[in-house]
């Protein structure tokens, strides 16, 4: 992004909505920095009225230390050397030489203890940049050896970087992709750093901003990824070579085949959903499908589509059975013209081309899955979502199959657990900004703004655990809000589309009345384009179509709730049984 | 307007978009408040960008209008 470009977004920026704040704590005048940031927020969040300011120039730690609590969205930190130690810059005349470096590397290592001791002190969401600039030559060797004293003072930062990772609050910028975005040797701009204070060319300040942005602001991850066989999962026509002529490893020249098996095994255990859609004879891909030598496991994958009719089809039966929309989801093939097809039926869906013959282009490939799916940290239940999909699918077919949906959940052993003390557990906002379908009003939240709504003295978090005689389901549900000795004011409530049907959201809403003694419940609905299924459910409850504040009272809530056979736990601090 | 003066109004908009626009081409580091040290980086790198040149920081003391940047940007360069 150019610079003229960055003012003209944040001029373009919204006037009115809600507001996006962030500070920005560094030590050098953050002047085209300020600007960089808060036009990469604003592309990242066009709806909100972004909004960057920056502390006390030279004191980073003290910055971070005079935010008061609540007051921002999330907190920018860009550290420099001459943060650690003014000698390691160029605008101040301190000494270097040999009986400086031992002083200089223990002033910096005493200065990352502090700035670490600062970012674990306040409760906002940080995004850390690492120093980026090339070190001043103040150790005894040539450019081209690294001395001991410049190693030392790397791995100080580097086990700062990894102290401050562990803490959910904290996210760290990549340095390796960092260095692909802006070169080493075209970061520094001594001229300005002496005539301005900003050492930063401005391409670097924009991918320094950018890359602040991303982890301030990130994208929502994918979530499940439907793959073409032939010439994608592994190289070769399945129907032609037959289930042992089709390859994916070194010796056969078709490693990036493998390499891509092994990328979708990896995303599966990290809970994305992984379907199959190919145009094949469905025997014939079976018995390649349970070669034991794929790396792309069986239990791996749900649904598999293999027949011959049109790709859009399969991706459609997909989608249903994972309840989810198609713009959560990446479609790879080989085909451009298969590609183009499920595009033209499933606007939204991310296409990508398995590109067979090109190895460079299958590498890019890969680290681009990798970003859609990334995650900043992995929750329990990602690990077990595929197989509660499968269980969901039972579930449904056991009901149908009796065709008595009373008798059907009153021996589905179901048990529900309620849990009042999880809003810090990242999956609970995950859950909160993924969900569409069950879903109050489709608001999306930073974890600062989480933070924010958490503070409040009366806030609540229930997140809602589920599990019945078909095995977990795991944290399926969340309901965000505030509440006095009347009322309960709910402000976000979702629900994954796996726990559809058994009546978890009547046993959610029975919970809070019961939990918090009020007579009524306002709900912030908002109609949204994907969230039918919930405007359904207050339809069905409340004998009309929703609208925005509508209000549940207890007594009209238990005239219309049908009967409930969930075994209800609740967890504050100590589980103790609610109800059942 | 020429082209150069046009070229420049933009710049000016995008750093000092307060600025009405009748006040654009009298504008001065006297007569705008917003124009203080920042800004004046912020104008000289716009500068920079928008017309394909390198501007020293040591001018930045004497591009301190628009006449005078206009002026400075319409000189051939030596």
């Amino acid at each position: 992004m150019k610079l003229t470009e960055a003012l003209a977004t944040l001029q373009a920026a919204p006037k009115e909505g809600p507001e996006f704040s962030v500070a920005l704590a560094c030590g050098f005048t953050p002047v085209h920095l300020l600007t960089f940031l808060g036009a990469h927020l604003q592309r990242n969040l066009p709806d909100r009225r972004v909004s960057v300011t920056a502390g006390l120039y030279g004191d980073i730690a003290g910055t971070l230390s005079s935010l008061p609590s609540g007051s921002r969205r999330a907190v920018a930190v860009m550290i420099e050397w001459p943060d650690l130690d003014p000698r390691l810059g160029y605008r101040e005349l301190g000494a270097w030489g040999p009986r400086r470096v031992s002083e200089i590397l223990t002033d910096s290592r005493r200065m990352l203890d502090r700035l670490a001791d600062a970012l674990e002190q306040i409760s906002i969401s940080s995004a850390v940049c690492l120093p980026t600039l090339p070190l001043p030559p103040l150790f005894h060797a040539s450019g081209w050896q690294a001395s001991e004293g410049e190693l030392t003072l790397l791995r100080s930062v580097s086990e700062f970087a990894e102290r401050i990772a562990r803490n959910s609050a904290i996210r760290v910028v990549n340095m390796a992709r960092l260095d692909e975005a802006s070169p080493r040797a075209a970061r520094f701009d001594l001229k300005s750093d002496l005539a301005s204070g900003l050492p930063y060319t401005l391409a670097h300040t924009d991918a320094v901003g950018s890359h602040l942005a991303h982890l301030i602001a990130p994208p929502s991850p994918k979530k499940g990824i439907i793959t073409d066989l032939d010439d994608t999962l592994w190289r070769g026509l399945v129907g032609e070579a037959g289930p042992d002529g089709v390859s994916w490893d070194l010796s056969s020249h078709h490693q990036s085949h493998g390499l891509y098996q092994k990328l979708l095994a990896s995303l599966a255990e990290e809970g994305v959903l992984v379907g199959i859609a190919s145009k094949n004879d469905p025997a014939v891909a079976a018995q390649a499908l349970r070669r034991d030598d794929l790396l792309l496991r069986p239990q791996h994958v749900f649904p598999v589509e293999v027949h011959w009719n049109p790709k859009s089809g399969s991706v459609r039966r997909i989608l249903e059975a994972w309840n989810i929309a198609a713009d959560s989801v990446v479609f790879v093939d080989d085909s451009p013209m298969e590609l183009a097809e499920v595009s033209a039926a499933h606007p939204g869906i991310e296409c990508i081309r398995f590109p067979t013959a090109d190895d460079r282009e299958g590498y890019q490939m890969l680290r681009r899955l990798r970003d859609l799916f990334g995650k900043p940290r992995l929750a329990e239940e990602d690990s077990f979502r595929l197989e509660s999909i499968r269980r969901g699918a039972e579930f449904r077919e056991n009901a149908k199959e009796t065709g008595d949906q009373e008798g059907f959940l009153s021996t589905a052993e179901a048990e529900i657990t309620i849990d009042f003390a999880a809003g810090g557990d990242p999956r609970v906002l995950e859950l909160v900004n993924k969900t569409n379908q069950f879903n109050l009003n489709g608001k999306r939240l930073t974890e600062a703004d989480w933070s924010k709504f958490l503070d409040a003295p009366d806030a609540f978090v229930a997140a809602i655990s589920y599990r019945d005689r078909f095995g977990p389901l795991g944290k399926i549900a969340v309901i965000e809000g505030r509440h006095d000795s009347e009322r309960i004011h709910v402000r976000h409530w979702v629900m994954s589309c796996r726990a559809f049907a058994r009546r978890i959201e009547y046993a959610s809403l029975q919970a809070l009345f019961d939990r918090f003694g009020a007579e009524q419940i306002i709900f912030d609905f908002a109609k949204t384009p994907r969230n039918q299924p919930l405007q359904e459910f207050f339809t069905s409850l409340l004998g009309r179509a929703p609208e925005p504040s509508l209000i549940l009272t207890r007594r009209g809530f238990a005239e219309d709730c049908p009967t409930l056979y969930h075994q209800v736990k609740g967890r504050s601090e100590i589980e103790t049984p609610l109800y059942g | 307007m020429d082209n150069v003066e046009n070229r420049l109004a933009g710049c000016f908009r995008l750093v000092f978009p307060d600025l009405p626009e009748n006040q654009i081409v009298s504008a001065s580091q006297a007569t705008v408040p917003q124009w203080d040290s920042i800004a004046a980086i912020t104008l000289v790198n716009v500068l920079e960008e928008e017309f394909q040149t390198t501007i020293d920081f040591d001018q930045l003391a004497d591009l301190d209008s628009f006449p005078r940047i206009k002026e400075y940007l319409e000189k051939p360069a030596a």
